[in-house]
């Protein structure tokens, strides 16, 4: 009998890693890895993984608010001008002569009033969250434009923000972003997880009606997501003003949509209620390992985007696939079971 | 065209649309040099100190009748660089204010969002149509034939069109719509420059990274026809790997970041914009890899001629960039414009400026011109 139930215990594992809505993805890239390490040999260096992980360091924060925002039925377009806005507000201040860390708060605070002020408009003015965020879109990049007038902004790097952009590592190959990415993966997930508000954060994007029903300030919860959204936004706009060492009023153009694409592939859904932080931290490493083969193998610009673009398609299958294929294995088990049980 | 600074080793026959009055106007850093407006003064020659005629000055204000020109500014996005072109304009706008009475009216619009949106331009320029400016300067990213349907439109409604910063050498002449393009050829003044730099500068051996911008873009596929031109030329110089940078920077980075991973010992990055190079330049420093120090080293070159990378040639993080002559471009657009709107004078159909290779050598008063053009004395359309 304890054989019995150890094997049903190991099925149940199986299951329920098969079933996960990243395991697809997660086997897809393992596969990948596999052969891309045996025909090019410069790809399983340390360094290349170094420069991977550096280089997804902006898309994953900006995919886990973009998660948040997703499990609570929304969407945020504007998480790319917020960074670059955000950004704008820590180098321009910094170059006024403003400490550096105090320059920082400043701009995480633009950044959650940038998501507070996307909540406000959804919940209190009822605009939909699509046309909010992209009006913010919008407006971030104009007082960008306007404040910049297309120059971008120098002069504030120093010693200690080169340790802040990921540029001079603290470690061998640690560096300061990467722990900080840690932190806010861990911080988030435990938020999502354990406490009252994350599991709000589901039900609202389950069902927002029986979430009222239930007596839970809905609006409330949807602007606690976006304020998310925007911080998370701020410190991906510290991080690339600190990797970049310049700030092009543009530099947040076209991150909404890979933060967008880095948790679905996650198997976050757009019609919300689900999500994960460890889903978009493998959206994110989905994107810039496709960007990584397609620089070390040298395929033709002409052809990346169509290469990213069914790579996307293919992430999402992979995850579409394994859940449908681990929740057969289970059905199937479930009856075994029963069978053997009632034997 | 040995002596003729930024001409090294490009023979005549390669530079087709490099006239004489060109060449002569690049020996002696002069501006547009069309007929008599070379008289009042070409833009360097006026920032280094030209002579100013009182008497021609007088008839020409009589001429002008205190005349306003109302000029359309749209480059293809707000960047350092337009920002330099647009700051030269203003200078040769304030001088010919001064001197001949002329007043500007400037609107600057440009697209947001996409490089290559034509749907920005076309509302831009259809706007100004409508509102019957007299002049617009347009540098876009947009199909070339889109837009010079566009320019036809405008010309029937008697609006003069002139390109600035825009590759029209790889068009047919008699295809374009436009009174003039004010630019440099990017095959033979870019890309050709670039390659051969690094040739020479490696002695005609090793191998080379290079960093384009995006796919389809016609200033990329003319700097990479004057490039390939100089490679042909050098069968040392190997390309052992290329990518996309998007023409910006973090883009730039991490793909010089990467081809350098597969690549570590190469001699050179190309980066097809500054940029780009400079993005390549913080891969280096990432790597833990040397910087050309004249002798050993990665070489690094970009192209466009600004501040930021003059400032990152002195202190050792970029070896070269190509001043592609946005200041005279900026300049050349305003003598060209007032040439033509305000003395009905002719221009020819492509003027190209000087472009130069600049280094350690010679980066000095490249930056004291850019900064000279960026201190207009007074800022129009605000």
């Amino acid at each position: 009998m304890s054989e019995f139930r150890s094997k049903v215990s190991i099925a149940s594992t199986r299951n329920r890693a098969l079933m996960d809505p990243s395991f697809g993805v997660v086997a897809l890239l393992a596969l990948v890895v596999i052969v891309m390490s045996i025909f090019q040999p410069s790809f399983k260096t340390s360094g290349n993984a170094t420069n991977i992980i550096n280089a997804m360091m902006t898309v994953s924060f900006l995919a886990i608010g973009m998660t948040v925002v997703l499990i609570s039925g929304g969407i945020d377009l504007s998480v790319g001008s917020t960074m670059a806005l955000t950004a704008g507000v820590a180098g321009k201040f910094i170059s006024y002569g403003m400490n550096m860390y105090v320059a920082f708060i400043f701009a995480l605070i633009v950044g959650a009033l940038v998501g507070l002020v996307n909540g406000l408009l959804i919940t209190k003015l009822a605009i939909p969250d699509f046309i909010a965020t992209l009006a913010m879109l919008g407006i971030g990049q104009g007082i960008m434009l306007y404040w910049t007038q297309g120059v971008p902004i120098l002069g504030y790097m120093s010693t200690p923000y080169y340790y802040i952009g990921g540029l001079r590592k603290i470690l061998g190959p640690i560096s300061i972003p990467m722990i900080v990415l840690v932190v806010v993966a861990l911080v988030v997930s435990i938020l999502l997880k354990k406490t009252n508000l994350g599991l709000y954060f589901y039900a609202v994007g389950s069902s927002s009606v029986s979430t009222r029903n239930a007596g839970v300030h809905v609006g409330r919860i949807k602007i606690w997501a976006y304020v998310i959204s925007g911080l998370l936004a701020g410190i991906a706009g510290i991080h690339i003003a600190g990797r970049t060492t310049t700030i092009p009023p543009l530099i947040g153009n076209g991150y909404e949509i890979s933060a967008i694409a880095a948790a679905v592939i996650g198997g976050a859904s757009l019609l919300g209620g689900r999500g994960r932080v460890v889903g978009a931290l493998i959206g994110a490493l989905t994107l810039t390992l496709t960007r990584n083969i397609i620089n070390i193998v040298g395929i033709a610009s002409s052809w990346q985007a169509i290469v990213i673009g069914c790579v996307l398609i293919g992430a999402v299958l992979a995850n579409r696939a394994s859940e449908m294929f681990g929740k057969r294995i289970s059905e199937r088990t479930e009856k075994l079971n029963k069978r053997k049980v009632s034997a | 065209m040995k002596n003729v600074p930024g001409t090294e080793g490009v023979s005549a026959d390669l530079n087709p649309n490099m006239s004489r009055r060109s060449l002569l106007r690049s020996t002696a850093l002069v501006g547009a040099g069309i007929g008599a407006v070379q008289l009042l003064g070409s833009s360097p020659a006026s920032a280094l100190g030209g002579t100013i005629n009182s008497a021609l000055d007088k008839e020409i204000r009589a001429m002008v009748k205190g005349r306003t020109i109302k000029v359309g500014f749209t480059p293809p996005v707000l960047s350092e660089n337009f920002t330099q072109i647009e700051n030269a304009a203003w200078q040769k706008m304030y001088e010919f204010e001064k001197r001949f009475g002329v007043k500007w009216v400037w609107e600057r619009q440009a697209p947001v969002g996409d490089f290559n949106a034509v749907q920005g331009t076309l509302g831009i320029v259809q706007s100004w149509i409508s509102r019957k400016f007299d002049a617009i300067a347009v540098c876009t990213g947009a199909n070339f034939a889109t837009v010079q349907d566009l320019y036809k439109q405008a010309n029937s409604k008697g609006l003069k069109v002139f390109q600035f910063n825009q590759p029209a050498e790889l068009y047919p002449v008699g295809d374009l719509q436009t009174v003039s393009n004010i630019g440099y050829d990017n095959r033979w003044q870019s890309g050709y420059l670039a390659g051969k730099y690094l040739a020479n500068t490696l002695g005609g051996k090793g191998q080379i990274l290079q960093i384009w911008g995006p796919s389809g873009s016609d200033w990329t596929r003319g700097r990479k026809i004057g490039f390939d031109k100089a490679l042909a030329e050098n069968p040392g110089i190997k390309v052992v790997g290329q990518a996309d940078g998007g023409y910006v920077r973090d883009k730039g980075f991490t793909a010089a970041q990467d081809l350098l991973t597969k690549n570590p010992s190469v001699n050179a990055i190309y980066g097809e914009n500054e940029e780009m190079a400079l993005g390549a330049s913080q891969a280096i420093d990432a790597a833990n890899l040397k910087h050309w120090d004249g002798k050993s080293g990665i070489v690094t070159i970009g192209a466009d001629g600004l501040v930021s990378g003059f400032d990152a040639i002195a202190a050792g993080k970029l070896t070269a960039t190509v001043d592609i002559g946005g200041i005279d471009q900026g300049q050349n657009l305003i003598e060209t414009i007032f040439a033509t709107v305000g003395l009905g004078q002719t221009v020819t159909q492509i003027i190209n400026n000087p472009t130069q290779v600049v280094d350690k050598s010679n980066y000095a008063w490249h930056k004291a011109y850019a900064k000279w053009a960026l201190s207009a004395p007074k800022k129009y359309g605000k």
